[in-house]
């Protein structure tokens, strides 16, 4: 037994010495040597020699002149990947999709579908009632999503005491409710008192002139756009809607996907040639036939193109378009 | 399905095919001893290292010898873990200064590894130092896969000999096994890899400057964490402008090419294959792919080679293809249906179901994948299993359910399937009314004794661990979606740990002591109870005489037996956990077509 521990130490060290030096500095030096660029994280240069990001990793894009990649469960935080690890069946994951369909959606004829889902939901009597009963799960998420919906539904508790107590009698399981125990009574109070409307969030200055996040009841605006998108679509289900690309709107596995679908391009195309054609004073016809070209000489496919589907580098194509037309304002 | 998803598929299993002969071949001369090439230049090696260690290569061990030489080997390989995971702080290549793993993670991971399942619930880029990555979880894959493969090898001998004791000298087979088998494929794979854009280096995480800064209003907190507010009871804010991303680094190529090889899985970041870092593109997927199966299927041949029939081990192969490739296709046929939930309602998403899958891979790949890495025990992600359709991931359990038996851990998925080789041999017997025969030996109690109890351990040990977990409130808190599919993350923790396969669906927060305790014994218990009976099988057969093939032989090369092979593994290894399964994905699947 003795003897056979000691071969296995030594044996273990010799394996150690092979396995974690030779085997990683080899390859180390192999990878430094005759493949810098890659083994180093394929570091894009800026013109200034400033390095502006990893071609495999996504970065964030919310303006409209530039490609917008997928949705991230990591906030494109390259340092933390995550997936959303949403079930199929989890309706947090239908609400979050429709959420984001919501302001992108678009009839056959190249219309938006968000200008008809405010207008939808201001003639709803009751609707963010209603919305809150079905899905008190969701109305909890609001409460919980910032600090300010939770802090706008204590002082609300406060003028309502009434209402309150009888949600506290309801439950008695719980005798403090705290805020977002109180979410789907809330809305349904909230829905009485402001028919049509929905609290949302809005970023002012105070009179000291402080930046300060105030609720205000509104009509219109992105939060109905998104939230209620998917009622408005099951009280319309026969009106025929443009297809979205699902990778659109689907979050990727490791939340750092550096691609999207060429058919996920082509349906923003529209949005970023005509931004792009304002922000110049260009005719937008042009604009658009010298993006759709910035698209097509970066499009790949996997086996030099044979097999599965079509995709573009989104920070490779939006630095093709800042260098072609110069930073957006 | 697709024309683009089936050819796909196809041209994958034609490459596998072609790879196994030659594969399976050179492994065999290299057990052999005889000449396979390399040998050439890495035999003074070899035997520099036998006489450094006073290892004396032709001593041949019995079953006894040959398992505890195998189980002390394992133990040190744990307690050095666990010491270096405990002491990171004090080691080097540690430029993100993160610090000690906690007791019980450090134990799961030690566990973990040492018994091959490679079951990560830790984020590598959030907590484990370059050098941990690099020496402590990369020798370990190397050390684990080793002693399968010598495990898998000596069952081999066991089987193929005759009135002797000696199943051949572990060291030896440790040693060639990593030597010539394991390190040089791990080279070339990682040398094409890291010319891919899989990273190699050991830089600090960098800092690059985003092309389009992002502002947005944070709420100002005070000290104890309260928002701040003004006399109306607003909450104030203030503008962030964020305008860097931290890409992180370090020497990826070197471990994940030894991740995919030994079938351990356990990737460099937290979701694993995904990761742009680890899997830039379709080519390097592909190889990824194709190398996370390559060893266990090419053993079949090895072990038709070693038994001097080569029927035998196409038999078996042919029976794991029976089970496997029907799997895949469902698979990729499911996820390209894509989610009722959102197809149906929301009615405007073509395309499949693309939530947690990357665009390079498409959802063919991404499916392909997820089969191939649940039937063998490799367990990694290119997507995310936790996203997938219920019927998807249920053929991602199900494959798992097998036993790993279907290509399975390098060296621990044949013996597996042969000792339910045995098993069919025993109930064939029984049908027909005579002294089963295996390889021209008589199947005795004894051997029967130990068939049966490695292939229980598995059923049992899920079966129980899944109970427990659900009446125990701190178990419960850790599931991540909620109904059915909160039962099937629990069932899918521990049907993976047990079976050594270490694939996760990460909505289950599964660092907590609970799992981490538990699931480390799991996985201990899963990989050496069932190499301790194989092992006992493979010396009681070594013992045992020849006895010549006559009319009453049930030959076990034919489709006939290749078909009751099938069903045996099916009805084992499946039926037992379908009321587990009807709980879980099955439930799920109904709720969601209801909708």
């Amino acid at each position: 037994m003795l003897r056979s521990l000691s071969k296995s130490i030594s044996l273990l060290t010799f394996l150690v010495v092979i396995i974690c030096g030779i085997y990683p500095f080899v390859l180390w030096v192999v990878g430094q040597t005759f493949f810098p660029f890659q083994a180093n994280g394929s570091m894009l240069l800026d013109v200034d020699n400033k390095l502006v990001g990893s071609k495999l990793i996504a970065q964030p894009f919310t303006k409209d002149e530039y490609f917008q990649p997928r949705p991230s469960a990591a906030s494109y935080d390259a340092s933390a990947s995550a997936s959303s690890a949403l079930a199929a069946s989890n309706y947090a994951l239908r609400d979050r999709i429709a959420r984001s369909l919501g302001p992108i959606a678009k009839y056959q004829n190249g219309q938006a579908v968000a200008p008809d889902v405010e207008k939808w939901f201001q003639n709803q009597q009751n609707i963010v009632g209603q919305w809150a009963t079905s899905h008190n799960s969701l109305a909890a998420a609001w409460v919980n999503a910032d600090p300010t919906h939770a802090a706008y539904v204590d002082s609300w508790s406060k003028t309502h005491a009434a209402v309150v107590a009888q949600f506290v009698k309801d439950n008695p399981g719980t005798p403090q409710p705290k805020a977002a125990d109180l979410a789907v009574v809330f809305f349904q109070n909230f829905s009485k008192e402001n028919p049509g409307k929905f609290p949302a969030t809005a970023s002012i200055k105070d009179k000291t002139g402080k930046m300060v996040t105030s609720i205000q009841p509104v009509t219109t605006g992105s939060d109905l756009q998104s939230i209620f998108f998917d009622m408005w679509r099951q009280n319309n289900p026969d009106v025929v809607l443009q297809d979205v690309p699902g990778d659109a709107v689907t979050t990727s596995g490791s939340g750092l996907d550096p691609h999207i679908t060429l058919q996920n391009a082509e349906f923003q195309l529209d949005r970023v040639a005509s931004k792009w054609a304002a922000n110049l004073k260009r005719n937008p016809a042009d604009v658009k036939n010298e993006i759709e070209q910035i698209l097509q000489d970066n499009t790949s496919a996997a086996f030099a193109g044979l097999a599965g589907e079509k995709f573009i580098n989104v920070l490779e194509v939006n630095l093709e378009l800042r260098k072609k037309y110069g930073s957006p304002q | 399905m697709t024309t683009n998803g089936f050819l796909q598929i196809l041209f994958f299993l034609v490459v596998l095919l072609t790879l196994v002969k030659p594969m399976g071949w050179y492994m065999a001369r290299v057990y052999e001893g005889k000449s396979c090439g390399l040998d050439k230049l890495l035999k003074p090696f070899e035997n520099f290292i036998y006489r450094l260690c006073g290892i004396n290569p032709t001593v041949e061990m019995n079953w006894k010898v040959y398992l505890s030489t195998m189980l002390l080997i394992n133990f040190i390989v744990l307690l050095v873990i666990y010491a270096l995971l405990r002491s990171q702080i004090l080691l080097p290549f540690n430029p993100q200064h993160f610090s000690a793993l906690t007791p019980d993670l450090a134990f799961n991971i030690a566990a973990g590894f040492t018994g091959s399942a490679d079951w990560q619930v830790y984020s590598g880029e959030g907590v484990l130092s370059y050098f941990n990555q690099m020496t402590t979880l990369t020798v370990v894959k190397f050390i684990a896969a080793g002693s399968g493969m010598a495990l898998l090898i000596a069952f081999i001998r066991g089987l193929a000999g005759h009135e002797t004791s000696g199943l051949g000298n572990f060291w030896v087979d440790l040693v060639r096994s990593i030597l010539y088998i394991l390190l040089p494929l791990s080279f070339v794979l990682a040398i094409f890899l890291s010319s891919q854009g899989v990273i190699q280096n050991l830089r600090p995480y960098q800092k690059v400057d985003l092309v389009q800064p992002l502002k947005f209003q944070q709420t100002v907190i005070d000290s104890q964490g309260q928002p701040i507010k003004n006399k109306l009871g607003q909450i104030q804010t203030k503008t962030i402008t964020l305008t860097q991303q931290t890409i992180p680094m370090g020497p990826v190529a070197s471990t994940l090419a030894i991740e995919q090889i030994s079938v351990n899985g356990g990737g460099f970041f937290n979701v694993n294959n995904a990761h742009p870092f680890e899997n830039p593109n379709p080519i390097t997927n592909f190889l990824e792919l194709l190398t996370m199966i390559l060893l266990p299927a090419a053993f079949c041949y090895t072990f038709g080679i070693m038994i001097k029939d080569k029927r035998q081990g196409w038999a078996v192969l042919i029976a794991m293809l029976l089970i496997f490739v029907p799997s895949v296709f469902i698979a990729v046929n499911l996820e390209q249906t894509g989610n009722s939930a959102l197809t149906h309602n929301v009615d405007i998403l073509p395309g499949g179901n693309m939530e947690g899958k990357e665009t390079r891979f498409g959802i063919a790949n991404s499916a392909m994948w997820m089969a191939t890495a649940s039937a063998t025990a490799s367990g990694t992600n290119n997507a995310m299993t936790d996203s997938f359709t219920p019927l998807g991931g249920l053929i991602s359990l199900w494959l798992i359910h097998t036993g790993e038996v279907i290509f399975g851990g390098t060296g621990s998925g044949l013996y597996g399937m042969l000792m339910l080789v045995i098993l069919t041999v025993f109930i064939a017997g029984l049908m027909v009314g005579r002294t089963p025969e295996y390889l021209g030996k008589k199947i005795n109690g004894f051997d029967m004794k130990m068939a049966v109890f490695s292939i229980l351990i598995m059923p049992v040990f899920v079966l129980f661990l899944t109970a427990l977990a659900v009446v125990v409130p701190s178990a419960v808190a850790a599931i991540g979606n909620p109904g059915a599919h909160g039962f099937t993350e629990i069932l899918y923790a521990f049907t993976s740990m047990v079976s050594t396969n270490g694939g996760a669906m990460f909505g289950l927060n599964a660092n907590t002591p609970f799992y981490n305790i538990i699931g480390g014994c799991a996985i201990l218990f899963g990989r050496y109870w069932t190499a301790i009976p194989a092992l006992a099988v493979a010396g009681s057969f070594a013992r045992k005489r020849m006895i010549p093939v006559s009319s009453g032989t049930l030959p076990t090369h034919t489709l006939l037996f290749i078909f009751m092979l099938v069903s045996v593994i099916t009805i084992f290894g499946a039926l037992t956990f379908f009321p587990a399964l009807a709980l879980g994905p099955i439930a799920e699947y109904l709720i969601l077509s209801q909708q």
